[in-house]
């Protein structure tokens, strides 16, 4: 028997070439991967499905990273699964696998570069496709800085899938592999959805899941409160876990690699697989915070409950109307909206010295409903006005001239309330000149605000007493002083008010003494 | 020696490829010569460490390549024709050859001149930066044998490796293997008997999964003295061996 010793230099030199060889390895099969053929694929799929539907969204980095996130994922993992079911499958397509297999470097070892490369080229692609989006965005958004998480939960997501697509591939080897892999994708990442029922489901974990599911991207998330990445490090979690365990399931087979190796993809798939599992779990866990993200206890910081400390952006009108900055586009609609009210209002006691907006809330309701609620105007005569713009409320998307005389019709029956005191119990004068001060103002035929609804949403709702009032019947002496006072010239009726203001809120004026 | 193979058995469900064959070569150019079905492919496939054996004891280049280490030693080592070689169609020849090159851990020092070496060896130097799928099947198949050698190997397995080489090419090879037997131990499986008269200096006649004789070409050619079918000496004795094998 011949005794054979491996001397130290020569393990030395054995080390130094398998270090030496991999790279080269991995330019030669970045090369020939099915991936490069496919990117010109993926990114045709992301300018179809994802760039032109996100930048025709408003430009809030919330609202652009989640729509990143969920049609990105499937623009890249779908493709990626059935390229790496390609590279799989290519040993034995192409009949090698015995002139492979008895070569020097383990089985496992050779099978992780062709995944790697697969993965390289999906991943170069989807971060191109995500600094285009995120440049175009930052250009467009006037506020706030891009969201890291949402993009990171594809790329994670990118490498599972191709780890899926590339272990189908090499245990089911055949020509048929890729392109059922490719359905088979596609079907894995549709579906996952459809078992969300309410903001607590195991499958939120799915990486197109951004939020409570079919609220879609909202523009109030993350804008006033930080983006809480809960979600995303459970599905990145998830993501990673099962690529290990993938990975590692390359590992397993007798043969695959030496007794220490072995022992390293069993432990890999193990902890993988623990990994996937917790991730799972975690994301049971989660429930819909009142900032409109998914809260998951384990993982929750208290810091991200804390809202965003911003300079609002201010107008120029008689009482200043004040927006976070990143809604800073509708500031010119809404100021413009509410000028002809503010004019009137300015310096009359009670009126606010700055209209400001104001968060909303979420809350989970039946089923996948959520209920978004925001305080109402305060009654008390506090120096602030808060309003909510309607692009915070689930519903269709909406131009800034939208926006504004939404504003209009929401909060100028409310303004004039607070000024004049028209409440139950007001004198005639009171209701004529708060009607006067509508009609002049340009909504006086609203009278209450029936905010958008989604199709899962449960409707805005306002907290606190709606403002309730007198009506003001056409054809009566009240709806006549009205008529009268609203024809004023503007600076003879604000004039007026300056003087009897005070009067006509203690119930002393009477509709005869009306100019 | 460079092969000992001792009561070799290979079984594939209820088929039995390979019977309790013993063999043993030092270096040389060795010919497994057999009909079809014969057990050469399966025995080769054993000795190239694809497949285990189910029963008897090999060990090759002093090693047992039944354990893991010294079966990954024998690789850096070996080198294998199959009888269908693959390959990648979008890959060169130099690409395709520099890729079994890295795979069995040549220095990174030496695999350039390893890859030109090779590919010059097979005659392919002209078209090394051709694609594989533009080749042809002959040149296919040199290009099978180049990525064999790429590693100089001490145990060089060839499965009918001159199929579909012209005669021109068959010449070169004979040679080329006279060559490499210098210093490795060469096995090529061939059902052509004229390759083996032409370049083994020891030959090896299979059937039903037994080694029915072991001995020389000039040996083989003197059974036939007499007796058996064919047109030349080694042909006869070919056909005589085999037809005293199955009565």
């Amino acid at each position: 028997m011949t005794a054979v010793i491996t001397s130290p230099a020569a393990s030395r030199q054995t080390r130094r070439a398998k270090g030496l060889a991999t790279p080269r390895l991995l330019w030669l099969e970045l090369r020939h991967n099915a991936m490069a053929w496919l990117v010109p694929v993926a990114i045709g799929l992301f300018w179809l499905t994802t760039y032109h539907k996100t930048v025709a969204m408003a430009p809030f980095w919330d609202v652009r990273a989640d729509s990143l996130q969920l049609n990105a994922m499937l623009d890249f993992a779908i493709p990626v699964t059935g390229a790496a079911a390609w590279m799989g499958s290519r040993e034995a397509r192409s009949r090698l696998t015995d002139q492979v297999t008895i070569t020097a470097r383990p089985r496992w070892a050779r099978l992780l570069i062709p995944w790697a490369a697969t993965t390289i080229w999906a991943l170069t692609a989807y971060l191109g496709c995500v600094a285009w989006l995120y440049v175009e965005t930052a250009h467009q958004a006037p506020w706030g800085g891009p969201l890291w998480w949402p993009v990171v939960v594809p790329a994670v997501g990118v490498a599972a899938f191709a780890a899926l697509g590339f272990v189908v591939g090499t245990y089911l080897p055949s020509r048929f592999t890729a392109p059922l892999a490719t359905i088979a994708a596609f079907f894995i990442l549709a579906l996952s959805t459809q078992l969300i029922h309410g903001s607590q489901s195991y499958w939120n974990v799915s990486p197109i899941v951004t939020g409570p599911w079919d609220m879609g991207p909202q523009p109030g998330v993350a804008t006033f409160y930080p983006f809480v990445p809960d979600l995303s490090i459970a599905q990145v979690m998830f993501l990673g876990g099962l690529t290990v365990a993938l990975l590692g399931a390359l590992g397993l087979p007798a043969g695959a690699a030496g007794r220490a190796l072995r022992a390293a993809a069993a432990g890999l798939t193990g902890a993988g697989l623990l990994a996937a599992g917790t991730a799972v779990g975690l994301a049971g866990t989660g429930t819909l915070g009142t900032h409109g993200m998914i809260d998951i206890p384990a993982l929750h910081d208290a810091a991200s409950d804390r809202p965003f400390q911003y300079t609002p952006v201010c107008s120029r009108t008689a009482i200043p109307v004040c927006l976070n900055p990143a809604y800073a586009g509708y500031l010119a609609a809404t100021a413009h909206a509410l000028a002809p009210l503010l004019n009137q209002l300015a310096g009359l006691p009670g009126a606010p010295a700055r209209i400001v907006q104001d968060s909303v809330t979420y809350q989970q309701g039946t089923g996948n409903c959520v209920a978004v609620l925001w305080r109402g105007p305060s009654a008390s005569a506090t120096s602030l006005f808060s309003v909510v713009l309607a692009d915070q409320l689930p519903g269709p998307a909406m131009t800034a001239a939208q926006v504004g005389d939404q504003v209009a019709s929401m909060y100028v029956p409310d303004l004039v309330t607070r000024v004049i005191g028209d409440r139950p119990g007001a004198s005639q004068a009171q209701s004529a000149v708060a009607r006067a001060l509508e009609m002049s103002s340009g909504t006086s035929s609203f009278m209450s605000f029936q905010g958008p609804q989604g199709p899962n949403s449960c409707g805005p709702e306002e907290q606190g007493a709606p403002s309730q009032r007198l009506e003001v019947a056409p054809g009566t002496p009240a709806y006549a002083a009205a008529k009268r006072f609203a024809a004023l010239p503007p600076a003879t009726r604000h004039a007026w008010l300056m003087r009897h203001a005070a009067a006509l809120r203690a119930g002393q004026i009477t509709l005869a003494q009306l100019p | 020696m460079n092969v000992e193979i001792e009561g070799l058995t290979r079984r594939f469900g209820s088929a039995t490829a390979v019977a309790a064959v013993d063999l043993r070569a030092g270096p040389g150019v060795f010919g497994l010569l057999g009909p079809n079905g014969a057990g050469k492919t399966s025995l080769l496939r054993m000795m190239a460490t694809a497949v285990p054996p189910s029963a008897g004891t090999l060990r090759l280049l002093g090693r047992d390549p039944g354990r893991y280490g010294p079966r990954t030693e024998i690789r850096r080592m070996l080198g294998y024709l199959p009888q269908n070689p693959g390959y990648y169609p979008g890959f060169t020849v130099a690409e395709f050859v520099e890729y079994f090159a890295l795979l069995k851990e040549v220095p990174p020092a030496r695999i350039r001149v390893a890859v030109t070496t090779a590919i010059d060896r097979v005659g392919l130097g002209d078209r090394r930066k051709s694609r594989l799928r533009t080749l042809s099947g002959g040149m296919l198949r040199r290009a099978g044998i180049a990525q064999a050698i790429v590693n100089e190997p001490e145990l060089l397995l060839l499965d009918e490796p001159t199929a579909g080489l012209d005669p021109e090419q068959r010449v070169a090879f004979r040679a080329l293997l006279r060559d490499l037997g210098q210093r490795a131990t060469v096995v090529v499986s061939t059902h052509l008997v004229e390759d083996v008269a032409a370049a083994c200096a020891q030959v090896a006649l299979m059937d039903q999964g037994k080694i029915v004789f072991h001995g020389t070409p000039d040996a083989l050619a003197a059974r036939g003295n007499g007796q058996g079918a064919g047109d030349t000496p080694i042909e006869r004795g070919y056909s005589a061996v085999l037809a005293a094998a199955r009565s």
